[in-house]
């Protein structure tokens, strides 16, 4: 039964998606509770899964019995069992927030609408466990049709975006299979642990390179990389209230989950292109990315826009951490991308709330609030600080190891981009707060009640922040076992 | 450059193959049109399956299905159908791709009444 455990994982998700349109088109109210159920039922399985790797070390599914390299191979270690418990978990907690939602019980025909997301919830757990290079782009392709009919699901606007969304991604998908190609060409092999041990006598043949190139490039248009990130913003704050966390705390880490799996498990950290080592071309696009995505952060005036401007410089801070080449860095990175699930999580559910019951889109429609709920300010100020870094928040271990990290490897700018990015954040959460704040508290203000699913979701993430830092020693130290298992 | 051009000549299959990706990547950066940038998406996309095509062709081999009398394998006579299986794949995930995005093209016209993108963006404001 254990060593089912992968699959199990896929297939909860995935058999509920594929029954709910039989199902849901007769019992409509079963839809939203079996949803639930069926994330719930694979976050349980999740934790035990998480358990039993840390007990017996990876596990390694073979499909069908075929040996690899000729099978598909599934390895289900350390870091996709925290990866796939995060996921399923924040997405029980925004399904929760759903519940309340307005613009999800618009929905004309919610078996679809949730059988895109359990779809997109399988296929997430599929890219984090695939040991096969064409695999994970079949599993990228199906959460990113998912994403596109969620986001597009809100209508009018959001169609475009979207539109936009869906042109981008797909040649974002076409490069990853170029990439995927070259390789194949080059090496003979999909599985990735058999083109690892292939793969170093090949460094320097032009073909592998530019596949590996290919590869990047399209894993960096589906994290949203700056400058390859033009579809995430609009996308993300057009999508319906209810989608956007779900989307925001999974499909962006969940391609960076999969480019460090091929970064690190088949191409190996010490490699070189053309002299110049991968790592420190990873550092200077994550510095670009921290930097860059926290001014234009600062920039916008619309809450839902700045928070999708926010997770684009955290994938920056992701990779700054991964790429310092030791494993303190690498840790503080993979427990940073933890962290910012979390957090963007909290954040998009903070700005449908407050779109919702609010009626504030912009930080000016928030200065006219007059009736606040404590639950949301309280959740705000959480995740402000876990944004921006103050202990004892998930957040400031996360930047602490990468600080550390940096320093151990004396990359001086990498430090710096971290501190810059941490003002940034502190600069737009300022203006946030500020603008919450904006009127002195009258004897008129009433306090506003919002519903129970509401208050239970923005808890658990309040909640999950600060354990994540009072927990942070623990976690830190998993991930530094694994990097050092990893070879770093 | 008279090399260039030999090694190119050598090549058909891959001149095809990138004159059809830049081609498609150009139709979908310039044409306002949102049909049309799909049609460039589409071409992109069947450059790649086109190359994965072209390097997997083999000559003088045949399908690699073995009678149940077969004693002796020469694999040298039969094509690796890895590379045809990995096409199908990718055919199935264009197809789906197309399908999801003419179905938000349709619903972009039936609300803003035009395929047009500037158009489209004047209508949202």
């Amino acid at each position: 039964m254990i060593e089912q455990l992968p699959v199990l994982l896929f297939l909860v998700p995935f058999v509920t998606a594929v029954s709910l349109p039989i199902v849901g088109s007769k019992y409509v109210s079963w839809c939203r509770p079996l949803t639930i159920g069926s994330v719930s039922l694979m976050s349980i399985l999740a934790i035990v899964n998480l358990v039993t790797v840390l007990a017996r070390g990876e596990i390694r599914y073979v499909f069908g019995g075929w040996a690899v390299p000729l099978g598909i191979e599934w390895v289900d270690d350390g870091l996709a069992a925290v990866v796939i418990l995060t996921v399923s978990l924040l997405a029980v907690i925004s399904l929760t927030y759903g519940e309340g939602d307005p613009g999800a019980a618009r929905q004309r025909s919610p078996a679809l609408y949730f059988t895109l997301i359990l779809l997109l919830i399988s296929a997430l757990t599929g890219i984090v466990l695939a040991a096969d290079l064409f695999n994970v782009f079949v599993f990228l392709e199906v959460a990113a049709l998912t994403s596109y009919a969620l986001v597009g699901a809100a209508g009018g606007r959001a169609l475009v975006s979207a539109f936009r969304y869906l042109i981008l991604g797909s040649f974002g998908a076409t490069l990853y299979l170029l990439g995927v190609s070259y390789l194949y060409v080059a090496t003979g092999t999909l599985n990735m642990a058999d083109m690892a041990t292939r793969l170093p006598a090949l460094m320097t043949s032009s073909s592998v390179v530019s596949g590996l190139i290919f590869l990047f490039l399209g894993l960096s248009i589906k994290m949203a990389l700056i400058p390859l990130h033009g579809w995430l913003p609009d996308a993300y704050s057009d999508a319906p209230s209810a989608i956007s966390p779900i989307l925001a705390s999974s499909v962006t880490k969940v391609a960076l989950v999969a480019w460090l799996r091929i970064m690190f498990s088949v191409v190996g950290p010490s490699a070189e292109v053309g002299h110049v080592p991968v790592i420190v071309l990873l550092d200077v696009l994550g510095i670009t990315a921290a930097v860059a995505g926290g001014v234009l952060a600062l920039a916008q005036v619309e809450i839902k826009r700045m928070f999708a401007y926010g997770g684009i410089s955290h994938i920056g801070l992701v990779l700054i951490g991964v790429s310092m080449g030791n494993a303190t860095g690498f840790a503080g990175g993979l427990f940073y991308l933890i962290n910012d699930a979390v957090m963007q999580a909290a954040l998009f559910i903070l700005a449908g709330a407050s779109l919702h019951y609010y009626g504030a889109r912009t930080l000016d429609d928030l200065k006219a609030v007059r009736e606040r709920s404590p639950w949301m300010t309280g959740a705000l100020v959480v995740a402000a600080m876990s944004m921006i870094g103050l202990p004892p928040t998930g957040g400031f271990f996360g930047k602490w190891n990468i600080v550390l990290g940096a320093l151990q490897a004396e990359s001086y700018g990498a430090v710096i981009a971290v501190l810059l990015s941490t003002l940034l954040t502190l600069a737009y959460f300022v203006k946030l707060l500020g603008s919450l704040f904006w009127r002195a508290p009258s004897p008129t203000d009433r306090r506003l009640e919002i519903p129970k699913t509401l208050s239970v979701s923005l808890g658990a993430l309040a909640a999950a922040m600060i354990g994540l830092g009072l927990m942070s020693d623990p976690i830190v130290g998993f991930f530094r076992d694994f990097a050092q298992r990893g070879g770093l | 450059m008279a090399d260039l051009l030999e090694a190119l000549l050598h090549r058909p299959n891959f001149v095809v193959f990138v004159t059809l990706f830049v081609w498609g990547v150009y139709i979908m950066l310039i044409h306002p049109n949102f049909v049309k940038k799909l049609i460039g998406l589409y071409i992109v996309q069947t450059s790649v399956i086109f190359f994965l095509v072209a390097f997997s062709a083999k000559s003088d081999a045949t399908v690699p299905i073995l009678p149940p009398e077969t004693t002796s394998v020469e694999v040298a006579r039969y094509a690796n159908p890895l590379p045809h299986v990995l096409t199908l794949t990718a055919i199935v995930v264009q197809v789906a791709t197309l399908g999801v995005s003419l179905a938000l093209v349709s619903a972009i016209y039936r609300k803003y009444g035009s395929l047009e993108e500037d158009e489209v963006l004047k209508r949202i404001e």
